[in-house]
């Protein structure tokens, strides 16, 4: 691969994957800001003139503002929770010795290939059962324990690159085995810790069926079931459907482009297996 | 374990025993205690859930009053001529499994090659990867809409509006390009991630020998990286089987017909909207065996050393 011409191909190529990963979002930016009457007559190109009409036109039939609201509200907290109880886990799982703390692991890795339906179908009912339907708090706690086996999982073989020797010293000096994970696993951790977390915050945001199920009505709605039956209202209008995916998508997307740095290489590092 | 309390032992020898005993009980206490939250967690919202499943998949169950009726609900199943129809859905939408295999080697390849602003396309093709399913499906079904994007395009060569959506195959033809497109982002980062730990003297004596750019590639990278190749195929058969849900909903809601409702979608309908229970339950439980069946099966047909030692 040294010849001009074979780079050149190389790069091209690189180019048209680029273009279909990003021209999606083009298309939904620009096609947001045009009325229904110029995207029927040209949906590619770009807009004559911008036209704010289907946002105001998107708040006004749809809660949605509230909506990116009640996300935010399930998913900050189980993110935290989440990473956090991961992290414990996986530091209890590479440093701390423990009894049966293999088989505990194993268990855990089984459980993390359960298709979710497996273990929503009873939670489902039960929080029907007790009047929780439609509440946040088991949202959050079954948003947390569901991605809690990833996490481990990906934070243990991100702490096993962490030296023995570094938490045998801390040992040495007295250090009790949770300041050794404050003062030592967390700051050296820290990349590998973020990363799980990013990837913890796009799994729960972007998931529509424990939303769907859990969170149903008007008033506790998240954006992914919004969006979803925004398709279905509005497959006419395709500017204010636009509209809605782009302003359902910009959490992830500023996360992702604020962080794709570490993000980028903690995913590299091996993070995700 | 003893290897690790020695440093501890050399300290506490100067004073007395107890002190020993006391880190090393104080020491479990805190690994119990530093694995409560998650152990609690997954317990109670992971554990007991799937147990309960188990047993709800023996009982008539409405959500409210359970009667326990032995093999039935699997035997209804098995009588139902739909889930035939959806068992073969789930098995031509794992077509996208190799589709995104090669998709992400492409990537991976390309970007490998580090041409000019190799960084840039690195960070590019992981954005679908961050969007919600909805999203991606929702955006797919605009473009494959009767008169939509894809329809203007074939306008230029002379074809005319197709209902893609209204038809059983290129609805799933529709849902397969989503899939493919929205997870070839990951796939490519596990394989670029595979590819930086292969020694670049491999490629140079390669190189010295004369082997060709396909070559190389044959016979060093994709050996080479194997071992996560066969990860993200078992990682996709899982997630064609499991997770096609919020594509589906969004893209087709399973029709037209039956003719891309997948497993996980189909006990989702009659579950929540049907509300048998007893019923979903056992679906459930099936889907969860055949995830099962296909994972131990594909790491059966490549015996390799990575996924078993569960790196």
């Amino acid at each position: 691969m040294r010849s001009r011409i074979s780079r050149g191909l190389v790069f091209t190529t690189l180019c048209l994957i680029g273009v279909s990963t990003v021209y999606p979002l083009v298309f939904m930016a620009v096609n947001s800001m045009r009325t229904t009457q110029a995207f029927e007559l040209n949906p590619f190109g770009l807009p004559t003139h911008l036209s704010l009409s289907s946002y105001s036109a998107l708040f006004s039939t749809v809660p949605f503002f509230q909506s990116i609201l009640h996300s935010l509200f399930v998913v900050v907290p189980a993110v935290i929770l989440a990473t956090f109880a991961s992290s414990l886990a996986a530091f209890v799982f590479t440093k701390v010795p423990i009894k049966l703390g293999n088989v505990l692991f194993w268990t855990m890795l089984m459980i993390m290939f359960m298709p979710g339906i497996v273990v929503l179908l009873p939670l489902y009912v039960e929080v029907a059962r007790t009047g929780l339907a439609n509440n946040f708090a088991p949202a959050i706690f079954i948003y947390t324990a569901i991605n809690i086996p990833y996490g481990t999982y990906l934070l243990r073989s991100n702490f096993r690159a962490i030296p023995d020797s570094v938490v045998e010293a801390a040992r040495v000096d007295g250090a009790s085995w949770f300041k050794i994970f404050l003062r030592v696993i967390l700051p050296i951790g820290k990349p590998g810790i973020i990363t799980v977390g990013i990837l913890t915050f796009l799994n729960i945001w972007n998931d529509l069926f424990i939303s769907l199920v859990l969170l149903h009505a008007p008033n506790t709605e998240m954006v992914t079931p919004t969006l979803a039956q925004l398709s279905g209202k509005y497959t006419s209008n395709i500017p204010v459907l636009m509209a809605g995916l782009l302003l359902g998508a910009l959490p992830t997307l500023i996360l992702y482009f604020a962080t794709a740095r570490v993000f980028i290489r903690g995913m590299l590092s091996g993070a995700v297996r | 374990m003893s290897r690790k309390s020695r440093p501890a032992t050399v300290r506490s020898t100067s004073l007395q025993a107890t002190p020993l005993e006391r880190t090393r009980r104080k020491r479990n206490i805190f690994s119990y205690v530093a694995l409560l939250p998650a152990a609690l967690l997954v317990l109670g919202l992971m554990v007991l859930p799937i147990g309960a499943t188990v047993w709800h998949s023996f009982t008539n169950w409405d959500g409210v009053n359970s009667t326990f009726i032995g093999l039935k609900n699997f035997e209804l199943i098995f009588h139902n001529p739909i889930i035939y129809q959806v068992l073969l859905n789930s098995l031509i939408f794992l077509i996208s499994v190799p589709l995104i295999l090669v998709a992400s080697l492409i990537a991976a390849v390309l970007v490998y090659e580090k041409v000019l602003g190799w960084r840039v396309f690195r960070f590019l093709f992981f954005i679908p990867m961050v969007l919600s399913p909805v999203i991606v499906g929702v955006l797919f079904s605009t473009f494959f809409l009767p008169g939509g994007a894809v329809d203007q395009v074939l306008r230029v060569f002379g074809l005319g509006n197709f209902s893609w959506l209204g038809n059983p195959w290129s609805a799933r033809v529709v849902v397969i390009l989503a899939l493919v497109w929205a997870s070839f982002g990951f796939g490519m980062v596990v394989l670029l991630s595979a590819m930086s730990t292969v020694d670049t003297a491999l490629y140079d004596a390669a190189a010295i020998d004369g082997a060709s750019w396909w070559r190389r590639l044959r016979s060093i990278t994709i050996p080479m990286i194997s071992g996560s190749l066969q990860f993200l195929s078992v990682i996709n058969v899982i997630y064609t089987f499991t997770s096609l849900f919020a594509f589906v909903y969004v893209i087709t809601a399973g029709g037209p017909g039956f003719s891309t409702t997948t497993v996980d979608y189909y006990t989702y309908i009659t579950t929540f909207e049907n509300g048998q229970f007893g019923y979903g339950a056992a679906l459930a439980l099936l889907l969860f065996l055949i995830v099962l069946t296909l994972t131990i099966a594909q790491v059966k047909l490549f015996p390799n050393r990575e996924v078993q030692q569960g790196s």
